[in-house]
């Protein structure tokens, strides 16, 4: 975390150290292409760096979980294999042994050994397998999922490590994945925020500015700053998972219900991967690659777009609390205000009353 | 005079009230919110949900039933009976396609007859916890309509209450590990460390083993704490105006000067009652400008880990690796599911063993907010070192 946090700090000096020089410096044109080189390095480095940091990290990962999960000798297949075979003789053994025209007796008895061969079935899926083989399900994009559902801390856990190996890299990658991750939300949730913050501002300046032009030719100096309300963040929000709905909808044959819940599940890393993209779409093999690495970027989007939202709904919420402070005192000045002066009327009153009677 | 002290008093006695007020406000309001909102969320689920399995468990038996029947009719009456291998590859075959329908099955959420995925009160509850915690293991998951849009909306508004939670509780957990930090960690077990620190500093602050020794004294004197069974009693008359003094001076930037004495008391200041916190402040005060390292952190949560890894062990028949892993993977709000307790082995104390694991959980992530929060101000602090650093470089090259 540190390490990487370095040449962003290097990076953030160098470009306050330009700012100072051009200031001084005034207007030179070498100083100025230099501080905007310097400028876009620096973004380079602190944005684009970032992002890429954490798409290699989840492709090393993928590569390495695929290397060290794909050798790993399948005991469970192997399992259900023998169950089966185990079963099969069982059949047969009851149909050798049977009096073949008592259909009721044979078909209750094929039930108990059919109950028995169920109830092993469930055991071994609950301890993870799958109908699959691990090669049919380490392909690579799966395998990018995988990682990237380790680091974003989603973890759908439709794709469990099964190796010793492959449990200790998982909980070393998530030590290290984390952090990358914490920074690319923050770096990207920053600069999502500006962009936006800037858009909506430029938007509202727009309209306001008609505004003025029809109400009166006064101008207000007093210039308020300008907050995004939240509404406004939830909308793109909402437009986002709206449009993850109707492609994952279209794509996996979902309705619509269980898109939006699988989006929500996702942006909200609880994941519980009841319904994960490509599960249908491995069987099919042929251009679900193209899909997931579509899945990936979307849910790496999407993460990026959550913090947005996060940074400048809390910048919202703390201005609204302070107004509503400021709203408080006010209010509360002008009771006390109030009673003191209903008291001393009241006061004044008795008097006069006391004096009255005397 | 008495009318101005019974004032004095009753002020008192409102500032105890008030902040005792607040405590339970921010802190222990905030637990109970969450507490509260995972018990309805529990009850909402199981009202939902309940129903569902049901009709999986009957759509399986009659799915048992038709290939009962079908081996009867298309294996056994149409084949030659006395063809072992043949009849055997046939019924196989068949067994492939059945099991593929249980696969299925399972993954819509059928359960096979197991108790750990059905919705029992105790499980619901692991399950509400697991959405607002963001964990979300998937062992159950909401099979109805509606069950999908009650669990989006219990999410969204759950979170945040959740980060809440984390925020407040990570926030207190850290000032009251603070204070432990400094009354008993710091050297423990090193009884001439403190003696030889302070020789040392003498020349630079005069008044230095006064306060060190005294301010902690000061503030276990008021603690009232079990162990007081230290020296400090003889200087105990000058004890609050040499604290008062001590405020006064200038405060040493570096936290380090600031030793206590090596007392393994102060086991569990952090369970004193909350009357108590306007003393408790001489102690924040004093440990506000500890930075408590990193290593401590790491070591606290790889601790609370293998505690974690070692319980499940014994309780669900994990090894150690599949424990740690279980831990690691829930703490960091990850969540598999591929272990969850409750799963292997099927025992009466099943509910029990979610509510365990619930308090862990709940317990496990306030700790690691804590951990967070005090890494973080530990490379702030490392930061600012640095960038002062930079600074002087820059400096001197001008």
């Amino acid at each position: 975390m540190m390490d990487r946090h370095n040449p962003l700090n290097a990076s953030f000096h160098g470009s306050m150290r330009s700012r100072d020089s051009s200031s001084t410096v005034g207007s030179d044109a070498r100083e100025k292409i230099k501080d905007c080189f310097r400028k876009f390095i620096a973004f380079m480095f602190t944005q684009v760096g970032v992002g890429a940091l954490v798409v290699c990290y989840a492709i090393l990962g993928a590569a390495g979980f695929m290397h060290i999960e794909k050798d790993s000798p399948d005991e469970q297949l192997e399992e259900v294999r023998r169950l089966r075979l185990n079963c099969a003789e069982s059949l047969w053994n009851i149909t050798i042994t049977d009096n073949l025209f008592n259909e009721t007796a044979w078909v209750l008895k094929v039930n108990e050994v059919l109950k028995v061969f169920q109830n092993n079935i469930t055991a071994a899926i609950h301890t993870g397998y799958n109908g699959r083989s691990a090669e049919d399900i380490w392909s690579f994009p799966a395998a990018l999922m995988y990682s990237l559902s380790v680091f974003t801390m989603i973890g759908y856990g439709n794709i469990i490590p099964k190796t010793v190996w492959g449990k200790i890299t998982t909980i070393a990658y998530a030590c290290f994945g984390i952090p990358i991750y914490v920074l690319y939300f923050c770096n990207m949730g920053k600069v999502l925020a500006q962009s936006f913050k800037w858009l909506y501002i430029t938007a509202h300046e727009c309209s306001r500015r008609d505004d003025t032009l029809f109400e009166d030719g006064e101008m207000q100096p007093v210039k308020k700053k300008i907050t995004v309300p939240s509404t406004a963040c939830l909308w793109v929000i909402s437009f986002y998972i709206l449009t993850g709905t109707i492609m994952f909808g279209a794509w996996e044959k979902w309705n619509y219900l269980d898109s939006t819940y699988f989006c929500v599940i996702s942006l909200c890393k609880i994941g519980f991967g009841d319904f994960v993209p490509g599960a249908n779409i491995a069987d099919s093999a042929g251009g679900s690659h193209l899909k997931l690495v579509i899945n990936f970027i979307y849910v790496l989007l999407g993460m990026g777009l959550v913090a947005m939202c996060y940074n400048l709904m809390c910048e919202d919420v703390r201005v609204k609390v302070r107004e509503l402070r400021e709203d408080l005192k006010n209010c509360l000045d002008d009771i006390t205000l109030k009673i003191t002066v209903c008291m001393n009327d009241t006061k004044y009153y008795h008097q006069k009353n006391s004096r009255n009677v005397k | 005079m008495m009318p101005r002290r019974k004032r004095r008093l009753a002020s008192r006695i409102r500032d105890y009230v008030r902040g005792l007020l607040a405590f339970l406000f921010s802190n222990v309001g905030v637990i109970v919110l969450v507490v509260a909102y995972t018990i309805a969320g529990a009850f909402m689920f199981q009202a939902i949900e309940g129903g569902s399995e049901m009709a999986l468990d009957k759509q399986m038996s009659r799915a048992r039933t038709n290939i009962s029947q079908y081996l009867w009719h298309n294996v056994t009456l149409a084949l030659n009976l006395f063809n072992e291998t043949e009849v055997k590859e046939r019924i196989s075959l068949e067994l492939v396609h059945y099991q593929s329908t249980i696969v299925s099955a399972v993954h819509k959420g059928w359960d096979g007859g197991r108790s750990s995925r059905q919705w029992s009160f105790s499980s619901a509850f692991l399950y509400s916890l697991t959405v607002i915690t963001t964990i979300g293991y998937g062992h159950l998951s909401p099979k109805t309509d509606w069950g999908k849009i009650i669990t989006i909306l219990y999410a969204l508004l759950g979170m945040p209450l959740f980060l809440l939670y984390l925020t407040n509780v990570g926030e207190l957990l850290a000032r009251w590990f603070k204070c432990i930090y400094a009354l008993a960690c710091l050297c423990r077990g090193c009884p001439g460390f403190t003696k030889r620190r302070v020789a040392r500093l003498r020349p630079q602050y005069e008044l230095s083993e006064a306060e060190s020794i005294e301010r902690p004294a000061a503030w276990r004197g008021s603690a009232s704490d079990v162990t007081a069974d230290h020296p400090a009693d003889r200087r105990g008359f000058a004890r609050r105006a040499e604290y008062y003094r001590s405020i006064s001076m200038p405060q040493p930037h570096s936290s380090r000067h600031y030793r206590p004495d090596p007392r393994r008391g102060a086991s569990e200041p952090a369970r004193r009652s909350p009357s108590v916190t306007s003393d408790f402040s001489y102690v924040t005060f004093d440990a506000q400008a500890i930075t408590v390292p990193i290593s401590v952190c790491v070591t606290i949560m790889v601790g609370y880990i293998m505690f974690g890894s070692m319980i499940f062990g014994m309780w669900e028949k994990w090894d150690q690796l599949d424990g740690s892993y279980f831990c690691f993977i829930s703490l960091s709000s990850i969540g598999f599911g591929d272990f969850v307790p409750g799963e292997r082995v099927y025992t009466q104390r099943i509910e029990t063993s979610f509510i365990v694991c619930s308090l862990y959980l709940m317990l496990g992530m306030a700790l690691v907010a804590m951990c967070f929060n005090l890494m973080q101000e530990q490379v702030m602090h490392y930061f600012a070192g640095l960038k002062r650093a930079v600074k002087r470089l820059g400096r001197c090259k001008r």
